[in-house]
């Protein structure tokens, strides 16, 4: 294993690829504030990057086809303060929205879906539900009464 | 004494009524003004209450310049429409703007009118070729085009001399191109409103308004005419599609506000006598190249661009012909209003027809209205494969044609 720094022959048009170069850059998918139409995918991006850099990362890293990439910087608000009552500032951001090309569409998927929970019977969980549905019937007045409180009768 | 008093009282009423039966009762005057809803509350009713006034004030426009004048008095932010955009599906939005409906192919065609003469169209398509290799081949342009004017270069002259030239052979057989009146890149604008939002910033920030837009287009070319040609199809007639309904907000397209003087242009004045369009010829700009658009990947957009041009361009001339006659969305159109279109880039030739049925886009007038606008286009067909030396390789006649038919469209009666 050489340890030394490695030489590469200076590279020139026509010449055998020898290295290749990974970008630096990182970009996150992100769900849209307000509503994008369907073919449209919100990133956000490192702040060096312009839209022909996205359009090449998604072309050729991810195979995506990519029509169109809008860019535009959102600024971090400079205006809460911390404990010493110094300034504490967001930082900003590169937000990119890609159109995609060939007709395809993207809808951000819902990532915490709302599960049914059916504890199985015998278990602890589901003695626990029993036991307090129970508590809370006893608690509640009796709905023959109509609201009425218990101060009213006999 | 009391009952004979009372029998003279009775007894003099029953004389009353007996001498005067015919006069009907008098409605008393009223004491108070009626009770409306206040004129400056911050109240919806308020609102209504103004909106109704300055609606009666444009109805009762003595002439048509105040009514226009007044109906673009208000000045607000609003999305500004160009017709020639790079933005990707922009036709279908430009549909849901403008309630239109897209239908591929030409209309029906209708029964023709007496014909005054067969056009020879050796004679034109030899007028077509001069034209051509005048700009491509004759004429030595010693100057390279500059950055993004190549369209100015070659295929626009040659537009000009084509359309001119074909307008003056065909004055025998269409006398109204004789009292047509012929425009160079003539100034196109409209301002309507469409849909209501809430405004988001600003000092009215949560109240209702109505979405605001306007084109201002400038086509190669424009015919106008005193007479207005007939209509394709009957004013309610029911077209086989719909208007695409699009639920985001148009900054999406994307598309930007500006706010600047509402102005309502046919390309002439309101006292100029050819206020009725004929043909536009709009030529596709150097960034929205054929080329340039394949060479971004993005072949899908090419007829779209054609579509959107067709669709914007002819409804802003359209529906200024109509608030040219008196009409405006709360005074809907009467008759329907026909405007044609060629849409080129030198070389590929698209072909488009609109028919304004409605101008009433508002909310408020939109509620029970049936009627849509239609627009008819073809896909863009190239009129000649090459121009090598001095012939033309590969004339396509059918272009022509359709060319031609388009210039010979006129009234019955003239």
């Amino acid at each position: 294993m050489a340890t030394g720094k490695v030489l590469y022959p200076l590279y020139q048009l026509g010449n055998p690829q020898l290295r290749i170069f990974r970008p630096n850059f990182f970009m996150t998918l992100v769900r849209p504030g307000v509503s994008q139409p369907e073919d449209t995918v919100q990133f956000r991006i490192s702040m060096q990057m312009t839209r022909v850099d996205v359009k090449n990362y998604l072309e050729k890293i991810y195979n995506v086809p990519v029509s169109v990439v809008r860019t535009r910087i959102q600024y971090g608000a400079n205006n809460k303060r911390n404990h010493k009552n110094q300034k504490v500032k967001k930082p900003d951001y590169k937000v990119a929205y890609v159109q995609l090309g060939q007709g395809q569409t993207f809808q951000f998927p819902n990532l915490f879906p709302e599960k049914e929970e059916t504890p199985e019977p015998g278990s602890v969980e589901d003695i626990q539900k029993q036991f307090m549905e129970n508590e809370r019937q006893r608690q509640t007045a009796d709905p023959r009464r109509g609201g009425v409180t218990n101060w009213f009768g006999l | 004494m009391a009952a004979p008093r009372g029998w003279r009282l009775v007894w003099q009423g029953c004389r009353l009524l007996h001498t005067e039966p015919s006069a009907a009762p008098q409605p008393p005057s009223p004491l108070y003004p009626p009770v409306v809803a206040s004129h400056t509350a911050k109240s919806k009713s308020a609102k209504r209450r103004r909106l109704e006034y300055f609606y009666q004030q444009v109805h009762a426009a003595p002439s048509i310049a105040e009514k226009l004048q007044l109906y673009g008095r208000l000045q607000r932010l609003k999305y500004v429409v160009y017709p020639q955009t790079f933005s990707l599906n922009a036709d279908r939005w430009y549909q849901s703007f403008t309630k239109t409906v897209f239908v591929p192919g030409l209309p029906p065609a209708g029964a023709e009118p007496a014909g005054l003469g067969v056009p020879d169209l050796s004679e034109l398509r030899s007028l077509t070729c001069d034209a051509l290799l005048q700009e491509h081949f004759y004429q030595r342009k010693r100057e390279r085009p500059f950055l993004y004017r190549e369209q100015q270069h070659v295929p626009a002259p040659f537009l000009t001399q084509l359309v001119s030239s074909l307008t003056a052979a065909l004055g025998s057989c269409n006398p109204l191109l004789t009292t047509s009146c012929l425009d160079l890149k003539p100034q196109v604008n409209f301002y309507w409103e469409r849909g209501e939002t809430v405004v988001c910033r600003g000092y009215r920030t949560g109240r209702i308004d109505p979405v605001r837009f306007q084109i201002d287009d400038k086509p190669q070319i424009q015919i106008r005419v005193p007479k207005q040609l007939p209509e394709f199809v009957p004013l309610d007639y029911s077209v086989p599609g719909e208007v695409p309904v699009i639920n985001h907000k148009p900054d999406k397209l994307p598309l930007f506000k500006r706010q600047y003087d509402n102005k309502i242009f046919i390309g002439s004045k309101v006292a100029d006598p050819c206020s009725y369009g004929h043909t536009q010829f709009h030529l596709i700009p150097d960034k929205l190249k054929r080329e340039r658009l394949l060479k971004a990947n993005l072949a899908d957009q090419i007829e779209v661009t054609y579509r959107a041009n067709g669709i914007a361009s002819l409804f802003a001339w359209t529906a200024a012909q109509a608030m040219y006659q008196g009409f405006w969305c709360e005074a809907d159109v009467t008759r329907p209003f026909v405007s044609q279109a060629v849409i080129t880039d030198g070389k590929y030739f698209a072909f488009f027809c609109y028919q304004l049925n409605t101008l009433a886009l508002t909310v408020r007038a939109d509620q029970n209205n049936p009627r849509k606008n239609i627009c008819w286009g073809t896909e863009s067909k190239p009129l000649y494969e090459a121009v090598e030396g001095n012939n033309v390789k590969g004339f396509n006649d059918e272009i022509l044609l359709q060319l031609v038919q388009f210039l010979l469209n006129r009234p019955e009666q003239l």
